[in-house]
């Protein structure tokens, strides 16, 4: 980046000098207005009008609705189910996230290094990653088949088994829902990862090798502390969005899966609201979901900035 | 990049093999999908199994163009993508040139809700936007989808066209202004064309993301004639007999979209990830 462009970045608040009519502040916001009224409408709003909600049981379909406290809360509180959900979110949430972080570093690590072919072999890594997820949960399914499956044939070849593995079975399902997410993530990581690894000076890797740094300690003691503030984010982005992953779960159990060991907090909460009608403890469910972010992101921050402090 | 090739030394042996591993692993599964999308059913399910169909067929395209409204759901996931993108960039170009350009009082509030929004998930909003929409009518409507997507992809879409916009110096517009340019010309002539790479490669990901939703196309829309690829696709599957032909058939021809433009905007991700340049 030029030295224009980062002090452009840095100065935007006193960019503006130009000469027209309107004071800038109304311009400002003249310009700012549409995308606002939008996101307000369409996003900050239902957020509230969904905590509204859960104070009423609420049929999904019909207007009528009657105000009930907390009594949503309570009964999802005590719902065990509730709880079994949120611990297979947190297994699958947690297993996907450290798997594709591991992965997603060292593909990022490979990426960056100098090959022919590279620019190529960078766009076919990273594109599971734009895939849509029914595509993504179909494949697999199909490589993963029980009957007919590659997967299955090539693992009995090598005489691994000698009983088909049925993957989408109660003892299979969340491992193969976990390759699946794996698979469509990891790229994730390594474009941040690799975005970050261009930025890493070449002289601290020189200096590292003039004090006699192995390849080992490079990586340690060079490599890993400028990842992480990108990793902090990835770690961050990564959490919310597979604690709170819809699609890849769902689609998994469609078509015959054992549903109930993957049925997880988002898949609890959609079944709640568009199977059994029950909006407002949907929205109650979605609040949880919401308050049990929140406070992990707020103990992420603060275990973060205590390292920063050490 | 800084570093030379040395194709001899062990380290470029096993960076080497390590890509090949790696291509193996994320493109071996789509191969997969393309040879059995022009197999016939007895090459599909025959043991052991053939990379390449021993007798390449289009029987599968021609039943999924045939049996299924694969053309209608095409028509209609290009459509709710296509104004998905319009509305998108429409309302959020101007409000990242603001928020890039000008000072306004509560601009630090509304950039951190951008980003705030920017992390949400679709399923901690989607019961009370289904009733919302429910309310207003337009549940089982291509607005209520496109409304939809305006969700996740403005945040997004805003975020990214945010950072676009920082990169490019203000020195060059205050340039054209002190020449004598209006604010529009400015705008129109020296930071739109500079701006145009990253306004076209942000639309390309914001129709990426609301071509491939699923879970609100899924509870917007019932009528069949109004569904979009992916539930489609997920309807398909769900028949009581998966013809898995047809399926990997209808794989191949969602994906060759998104292949298509990919090669163009790959590099942009690895670039503008710090704008949050991808999600999901």
């Amino acid at each position: 980046m030029t030295r224009g462009g980062e002090r452009s970045t840095a100065a935007a608040p006193d960019a503006d000098v130009a000469r027209r009519r309107l004071p800038p502040a109304v311009t400002g916001w003249l310009l700012m207005l549409p995308a606002l009224l939008l996101l307000v409408a369409l996003t900050l709003y239902p957020v509230l009008y969904g905590v509204w909600i859960s104070f009423f049981n609420k049929h999904s379909f019909f207007p009528q609705q009657t105000w009930v406290g907390f009594d949503n809360y309570l009964y999802i509180l005590r719902d065990p189910e509730f709880w079994a959900s949120v611990w297979r979110g947190s297994v699958y949430a947690i297993s996907t996230i450290v798997l594709q972080i591991a992965l997603g570093v060292g593909t990022a690590l490979v990426l960056n290094e100098a090959f022919p072919g590279r620019n190529l072999v960078r766009s076919i890594v990273i594109f599971p990653y734009v895939v849509p997820t029914v595509i993504a949960v179909i494949l697999w399914k199909w490589l993963l088949n029980s009957q007919f499956g590659l997967i299955n044939y090539l693992i009995e070849a090598m005489g691994l088994t000698d009983q088909p593995i049925s993957f989408m079975g109660r003892n299979w399902i969340m491992v193969s829902l976990i390759i699946v997410s794996v698979w469509q993530f990891f790229p994730f990581v390594v474009i941040g990862v690799l975005a970050r690894l261009q930025t890493i000076p070449q002289e601290l890797y020189d200096a590292a090798a003039v004090d006699g740094a192995n390849a080992l300690q490079r990586f340690f003691h060079v490599t890993l502390p400028q990842l992480m503030s990108v990793l902090f984010v990835i770690v961050l982005l990564r959490s919310i969005w597979m604690f709170t992953k819809f699609d890849t779960p769902w689609l998994m159990i469609q078509g015959g899966g054992a549903e109930t060991y993957i049925r997880t907090l988002p898949i609890y909460t959609y079944m709640r609201t568009f199977s059994y009608y029950e909006a407002g403890l949907g929205s109650a469910m979605a609040v949880l979901m919401f308050v049990m972010l929140a406070a992990a992101t707020a103990v992420y921050f603060a275990i973060w900035r205590r390292e920063q402090h050490l | 990049m800084n570093r030379a090739f040395a194709p001899l030394t062990m380290r470029g042996q096993l960076v080497l093999v390590a890509a090949a591993a790696l291509v193996v692993f994320t493109a071996f599964p789509f191969v997969w999908m393309a040879m059995t999308a022009f197999k016939p059913s007895q090459d599909i399910f025959i043991t052991p199994p053939t990379l390449f169909p021993r007798q390449a067929t289009l029987a599968n395209l021609e039943r999924l163009f045939v049996e299924t409204r694969f053309l209608t759901y095409l028509r209609n996931s290009l459509m709710v993508a296509l104004s998905t993108v319009a509305l998108t960039l429409a309302v959020a170009t101007p409000a990242a040139y603001s928020l890039t350009r000008f000072a306004f009082p509560g601009r630090d509030n509304v950039a951190a809700m951008i980003l705030f929004t920017y992390m949400f998930a679709p399923i901690m909003i989607i019961v009370p936007f289904y009733v919302m929409m429910r309310f207003l009518g337009l549940t089982n409507t291509h607005v209520g989808l496109v409304l939809a997507y305006t969700t996740f992809c403005l945040p997004f879409n805003l975020w990214l066209l945010r950072t676009f916009f920082q990169s490019i110096p203000v020195e060059i517009e205050e340039a054209a202004l002190i020449d004598g340019a209006s604010r529009l010309q400015s705008v129109l002539y020296v930071m739109l064309p500079l701006a145009l790479p990253g306004v076209v490669a942000t639309g390309i990901f914001t129709f990426i993301l609301a071509w491939n939703d699923y879970i609100f196309a899924r509870v917007l829309l019932s009528a069949d004639e109004l569904k979009t690829l992916p539930i489609g696709i997920a309807d398909l599957y769900n028949a009581s007999v998966v013809d898995w032909g047809m399926i990997m058939a209808a794989g191949l021809l969602v994906i060759a979209p998104v292949l298509g433009v990919f090669v163009v905007i790959q590099k942009y991700m690895v670039a503008g990830w710090g704008a949050g340049g991808v999600k999901g």
